[in-house]
């Protein structure tokens, strides 16, 4: 049992990964960035009912949620470049590092899931406001900005804050397909050392601080929104 | 190169032969995780004191983690030291003679435990403190309270919840193709991996998977209707 766990290989293994957290934050970066533009996009031709368009994003987003993260991430690895090249004749292949097509793949779910979160906070504010907003003479985009926004964002964020925790777990699934992230690091050290045990607490350790403080975050911003409004929040999983 | 039909049909039977696997993986996962997060649940809830605050903690710091690391992270603890206990606990297997898929299935049921607990958790305190003072004042005992006043109401409540959970670990249990177990997935792709062309083999996998969420999404839809009945005639 002494060989198992050695703490002076863990102190050796920190310096190693650490540079590598920059991939996983890239990573969730642009899926949200990036991410938060599609599902808004999204929202807002579900909430104009845009024929053609709006069955599309119905089928998509149905297909985000309903498939497992791994399998989208391996389908667009694998996907893209058959349906590209043949398509293009490139060789994107070759061509793309594996990184970007887990931002594509980031992105696109990120997309769905981020506009059934947006979707629902607006429907959640009574249509009521926007006939109120609009009877008293403000345009369509200023009833949006000034009274459904504000209301929306307190109903969006905890959903939000979940979905950023979980994107951040979902991200370790990227060494999967060969990019070195802080998890695809542990792995190399491990192929490297054969001790890899003190790497993947490591790792693990990172995750529940990064998880720990993106939790903190978004319970302080969520007591900033409640604008002295009392209200019972449930942190509903609604992804 | 391009999408072959024939051979996406090869991978659909290929990856539906696997089905019991992911089904295995995630109903036991599930009951155990059901019956632990109840326990959990209700201990964090009536504020059993220091177990209480321990597991607080628990769920919260497990929670962090990402399936994938836990799961690559026991699979090496079990090669790394299951004979070692094995030999502790006086059993004559060795590593070899245990299928993998336990490890798959503990990693599983570890976050399953959790996200119940906190589904039930949630599901408790949606209830009003009230309820369970009407129940003492008309004298009926803690338990039947919880059981004939708390958990008909929390039931519409939980459910939603629940099948998120349900849906998400259906979801999650894919990643254990990492430790090289065959479900839906990596069942799906074994045709492919003769002619590495592996389109076909995970666009047959998601259609598995897709066909499953939105069934149990469809079902839950229903169920939901039925729990919910007695909401409307609370006053008749």
């Amino acid at each position: 049992m002494g060989e198992l766990f050695k703490w002076d290989r863990f102190f050796e293994n920190i310096p190693k990964i650490v540079p590598y957290l920059s991939v996983t934050f890239a990573i969730v970066i642009f899926a949200t960035v990036l991410g938060v533009l599609l599902g808004i996009v999204i929202a807002f031709v579900n909430m104009k009912k845009i024929p053609v368009l709006h069955q599309f994003f119905k089928v998509y987003v149905s297909f985000m949620r309903g498939t497992p993260m791994l399998v989208q991430l391996m389908l667009v690895y694998y996907g893209l470049p058959v349906l590209i090249d043949s398509a293009f004749g490139t060789n994107i292949n070759r061509e793309w590092s594996a990184i970007t097509f887990a931002y594509i793949t980031f992105i696109l779910n990120q997309g769905a899931f981020l506009s059934a979160i947006f979707y629902s906070a607006i429907t959640s504010i009574p249509y009521g406001q926007t006939e109120a907003g609009l009877s008293v003479g403000l345009t369509e985009i200023q009833t949006f900005k000034r009274i459904i926004l504000p209301q929306m964002v307190r109903v969006a964020l905890p959903p939000f804050g979940s979905d950023l925790v979980g994107l951040f777990q979902n991200s370790s699934l990227v060494f999967l397909i060969g990019v070195t992230d802080i998890m695809g690091r542990a792995k190399t050290i491990g192929t490297a050392t054969k001790h890899v045990l003190e790497a993947y607490v490591f790792v693990a350790i990172v995750y529940i601080i990064i998880s720990l403080i993106v939790r903190g975050l978004f319970k302080y911003l969520n007591d900033k929104f409640e604008f002295g409004k009392a209200r019972k929040t449930i942190m509903l999983d609604e992804i | 190169m391009g999408f072959n039909s024939d051979y996406f049909w090869e991978c659909l039977r290929s990856g539906i032969i696997y089905i019991p696997n992911t089904i295995k993986l995630v109903f036991i996962s599930l009951l155990t995780g059901f019956i632990f997060g109840t326990i959990i649940a209700l201990i964090r809830v009536y504020k059993v004191p220091v177990i209480n605050k321990v597991l607080a903690i628990f769920v919260t710091v497990y929670q962090g983690v990402p399936i994938v690391v836990a799961l690559l992270l026991y699979n090496l603890l079990f090669m790394l030291e299951f004979n070692n206990l094995a030999k502790f606990l006086n059993l004559s297997k060795t590593v070899k003679d245990v299928d993998n898929i336990w490890v798959g299935i503990f990693a599983l049921t570890l976050t399953a435990i959790c996200s119940m607990s906190e589904v039930i958790r949630g599901a408790l305190l949606s209830i009003d403190k009230g309820q369970d003072e009407a129940g003492y004042s008309v004298g009926l005992t803690k338990v039947q309270t919880i059981r004939r006043i708390i958990v008909p109401q929390m039931v519409p409540v939980a459910i939603p919840m629940m099948i998120n959970n349900i849906v998400g670990l259906i979801k999650a249990s894919s990643v254990v193709m990492a430790i090289g177990i065959t479900e839906i997935a990596a069942g799906a792709i074994i045709p492919g991996s003769r002619t590495y062309s592996f389109f076909e083999g995970y666009a047959a996998a998601a259609l598995i998977y897709w066909t499953f969420t939105v069934l149990i999404e469809y079902l839950a839809g229903r169920l939901r209707k039925h729990t919910g009945k007695f909401k409307r005639s609370s006053y008749d």
